[in-house]
């Protein structure tokens, strides 16, 4: 492969990025994907941000959503509570493709963890929390990032923060959440996997050149369907070299 | 002339934050957060504060950390970038020293909005489906120990215009003091902010007290000669403290960027309640001005942000 997996990762998440369409990005990869998209193939994305920064389009990587490298030529700073009404209503109205999620935990229902490891009350390591997560998880598409590990891909989350299909095709229409939202792709060092249409389960849609089915089997902690499964197409030169070159040349994430 | 509500960090904090209050901090993660302010609450050794911060940063961790916060509502808590979850918080958390209640940012903004709006409560259909709705980390038994939280995390109920829809109605805090930093203010206590505003003009509108520090202490005539780009009247300020890089190590617009060495040698130190001790015994000791000149003119000259593009390119972030 013409590049380390972190930076097919980038890749991989600057291909679920439409020209024209709006993303909810957080720090890290996710950024680093949609300016690698803007940067590429989908100049007009628009990225917005759960601050209130909306449509900023950074010449330098922030390193919070809050960063105020994000600025540079924003539409608006809006208080965060106008940021949130415009979510759930945008999100509504089927404006917003999708947000980009990570955490700690994912369950093969694409239900996400980023508050604890271990019980609630007594948790052996504490994390950060949802953040704006779940109310993302709530109303729209999302793509998550996740670090592929066997501790990490398990059957059940320890604390679900942020819902995915919940328990298959009904789960999220029980809970009172909107059945047509939920999570669309999950990006890992080894490839990229989607839930089925019908059962709403995980699976590889796509494996990273030079990984091996085997390979990912072993770090998943729960039955995955690799039977669909296609090599993931490699970067062009020029988009590695737009990465290194212009949006992380101080390789800060990548 | 109007009366001046100008005080040193000393005599607000004395004044208007007291043991056992509902706290709120203005900022985001590593964006104009009111490190002067907090490093005043700690000098005075202030106890059991119930602490609301919508995305919390060091600060929030250097309260944890010096034994003044008893209870907290969080939906987040970083040095983004530097510190992934702050060292102190995840600490108290795990050894069970610090009861959280886990909400989701927008639930907090949403409640925090309400809040400002005189409301008692917020119907939203976030949390619905997840841990965050199932788990409390306070139960109603507990909550009676702490008269500054609701008595309930939230009520689940039906919508009563789309029956058959699920809500989740959330209590709107009640904030008795608010410690924000804005780059200007004027002695009656008039208020701008620049930049991105986050919460920080409903949690003063919706705090009993607001203390503001501020970069600029400003006449209340220029201020008045430009009101629409006002944040807040005098009227929902309680005193300004004039505090030339308040929010120092964050970030704040049109003046300075974050201090990444500060950063990560909080990160560092903050990883042992001893490190921390050692580093509180160090700068959060100090008035403002001494910690100033500890940290060093020439250092926080560097830290200025450009001209055009608002934060210092090229810093050094790792």
């Amino acid at each position: 492969m013409n590049c380390t997996y972190k930076q097919m990762m980038a890749v991989a998440l600057a291909r679920e990025i439409e020209d024209g369409k709006t993303y909810i990005i957080g720090t890290g990869l996710p950024l680093i994907g949609g300016s690698l998209a803007k940067n590429t193939h989908a100049p007009h994305a628009r990225l917005i941000f759960e601050t209130g920064i909306l449509e900023g389009n950074p010449q330098e990587v922030p390193t919070s959503v809050s960063d105020l490298r994000l600025n540079y030529q924003a539409s608006v700073l809006w208080p965060q509570f106008r940021y949130f009404g415009y979510q759930t209503l945008a999100a509504a109205r089927g404006e917003i493709d999708a947000g980009f999620l990570g955490g700690a935990q994912i369950d093969p229902y694409g239900n996400l963890n980023s508050t604890c490891i271990g019980d609630y009350r007594h948790p052996a390591t504490r994390l950060s929390g949802s953040g704006g997560a779940n109310g993302i998880a709530t109303y729209c598409d999302t793509v998550i990032i996740m670090k592929h590990e066997k501790r990490r891909f398990v059957e059940k989350v320890d604390y679900c923060t942020s819902p995915g299909w919940i328990d298959g095709p009904d789960g999220r229409a029980r809970h009172g959440l909107n059945p047509e939202k939920g999570p669309r792709a999950v990006i890992t060092q080894y490839g990229v996997f989607r839930f089925g249409e019908q059962d709403k389960r995980m699976y590889l849609a796509e494996i990273f050149p030079g990984i091996s089915v085997e390979t990912v089997l072993e770090n998943t902690g729960f039955a995955l369907d690799v039977s669909r499964a296609v090599v993931a197409r490699e970067p062009s030169d020029e988009v590695i070299r737009i990465l290194e070159e212009k949006v992380d040349p101080a390789r800060l994430m990548t | 002339m109007s009366e001046t509500k100008v005080m040193t960090a000393e005599e607000a904090v004395a004044a208007f934050v007291h043991d056992g209050d509902c706290l709120a901090l203005g900022g985001f993660s590593t964006n104009r957060r009111a490190y002067g302010l907090v490093r005043e609450i700690i000098r005075q050794k202030k106890r059991g504060l119930c602490l609301e911060s919508g995305s919390a940063g060091g600060d929030a961790d250097m309260l944890i950390g010096a034994g003044c916060v008893a209870v907290m509502n969080i939906s987040y808590i970083a040095n983004s970038g530097f510190t992934m979850v702050c060292r102190r918080f995840r600490d108290a958390v795990e050894k069970g020293t610090l009861p959280v209640e886990d909400y989701s940012l927008d639930v907090q903004t949403i409640a925090y909005h309400a809040a400002a709006l005189g409301l008692s409560y917020v119907a939203v259909k976030n949390m619905l489906g997840s841990d965050l709705e199932k788990e409390w980390g306070i139960s109603e038994e507990e909550r009676k120990k702490y008269p500054k939280l609701p008595a309930k995390k939230f009520v689940i109920a039906e919508d009563p215009f789309h029956p058959g829809s699920r809500l989740c109605l959330v209590p709107a805090p009640q904030i008795d003091v608010a410690c924000i930093h804005v780059q200007k203010a004027s002695p009656s206590g008039i208020c701008r902010i620049e930049g991105a505003g986050f919460q920080d003009e409903d949690i003063a509108i919706a705090a009993r007290h607001t203390i503001v520090s501020c970069e600029e202490l400003v006449d209340d005539e220029e201020m008045r000669a430009d009101p629409n780009a006002n944040t807040l009247p005098g009227l929902c300020v309680s005193a300004v403290v004039p505090m030339r890089c308040g929010a120092h190590p964050s970030q704040c617009y049109g003046y300075y960027d974050y201090d990444p060495a500060a950063m990560i040698a909080y990160d560092k130190a903050s990883r042992t309640q001893e490190g921390f001790d050692a580093f509180a015994e160090e700068y959060l000791t100090l008035s403002h001005e001494e910690y100033l000149a500890r940290i060093g003119e020439e250092h926080l000259a560097s830290l200025r942000v450009h001209p055009g593009c608002g934060y210092v390119p090229g810093l050094r972030r790792k």
